[in-house]
């Protein structure tokens, strides 16, 4: 539990979250925001397995691309309500 | 009706002052600003992670001085060089995901410290197995990258270390190990048949990972302490 809690964390406050926050932010597409976010997510997990597939831990990509994806999400929902034109 | 902005509460009023556009400000005004106050945070955040990578930190707690007095009897508390690594070298990542995640799980610390866990030396003694196993079996999963931050099989001059060290390490490379495999209690007393929960460590990861299953676990593990207190010594 208190892996899954820190690796949640990790990203949050990592790549997938303030760079897929960011990306997120540059565009009123939903789909296209979460997208970008979990794109992040993939990138991230496989810069810090060195990327070679084989060390990439099935539970940390995933944690890190729903992380990717909300903060995708929650960026482009920023960009709605914060952008006027 | 709707109500009147004097009418709400503060909170609707904050969250309609924040989507509201600006019209006091210039983009670049805000732009320069978010900046700033965006420096200023991750600074101040940064340098707040830092002081509890201290020893000071570390060792705040009651319950930390059993291990302090274990350190501080080996080489990477005092040796020739002069060149030491405190708690945070060898328990907190480097890479910035790693060690978020190793602060997050390392509230556990103060969960036990208020709980009193580990507060007797009687407490200790039967936690020791499963404290170590918990930092084993990171360093085996992580490849012991904690010491690979300062060691490496790549830096090392065979020439220059002993021969059974050279020829220890030359072992570990032709078979996969890593450092964990031989170093299990390098800096902290071990507890009595640490052997064989290491081994089902080892092999618990190993059947993780198919293809690994190599003999991983130093069967000389108490000479090499030895040599190494001797150094410490010296």
């Amino acid at each position: 539990m208190l892996e899954l809690l820190g690796t949640i964390g990790g990203n949050a406050l990592g790549l997938p979250g303030i760079l897929g926050l960011a990306l997120g932010m540059m565009t009123r597409r939903l789909w296209l925001g979460a997208a970008m976010g979990a794109l992040i997510g993939v990138i991230e997990t496989l810069l810090f397995a060195g990327w070679q597939i084989a060390h990439v831990e099935a539970l940390e990509l995933m944690i890190a691309v729903v992380v990717g994806i909300c903060a995708g999400s929650l960026g482009c929902l920023i960009r709605r309500i914060g952008a006027t034109a | 009706m709707a109500a009147s902005p004097e009418n709400r509460g503060w909170i609707r009023r904050l969250w309609s002052w924040i989507w509201t556009p600006a019209v006091a400000f210039s983009s670049g005004f805000l732009i320069i600003a978010g900046f700033l106050a965006g420096i200023l945070f991750w600074g101040g955040f940064h340098w707040t992670l830092e002081l509890t990578n201290t020893e000071e930190f570390c060792t705040s707690c009651h319950t930390m001085e059993t291990n302090l007095g274990e350190y501080r009897e080996t080489i990477h508390y005092n040796n020739h060089s002069g060149v030491r690594a405190i708690c945070s070298d060898c328990h907190v990542p480097h890479e910035w995901n790693h060690k978020i995640k190793a602060k997050i799980m390392a509230v556990k610390d103060v969960y036990h410290e208020l709980a009193g866990t580990i507060s007797t030396p009687e407490k200790y003694e039967a936690h020791r197995l499963s404290m170590a196993s918990a930092v084993w079996k990171k360093m085996k999963a992580s490849n012991s990258r904690e010491c690979r931050n300062c060691h490496n099989f790549d830096y090392m001059d065979f020439t220059l270390q002993e021969t059974r060290a050279a020829s220890e390490h030359q072992r570990a490379i032709d078979n996969n190990m890593t450092c964990i495999d031989c170093h299990q209690g390098i800096a902290h007393s071990l507890p009595s048949d640490y052997l064989e929960t290491y081994q089902k460590v080892t092999e618990a990861l190993d059947s993780k990972t198919p293809g690994a299953a190599h003999q991983q676990v130093a069967e000389n593990g108490e000479q090499i302490r030895s040599f190494l207190t001797t150094r410490t010594d010296q």
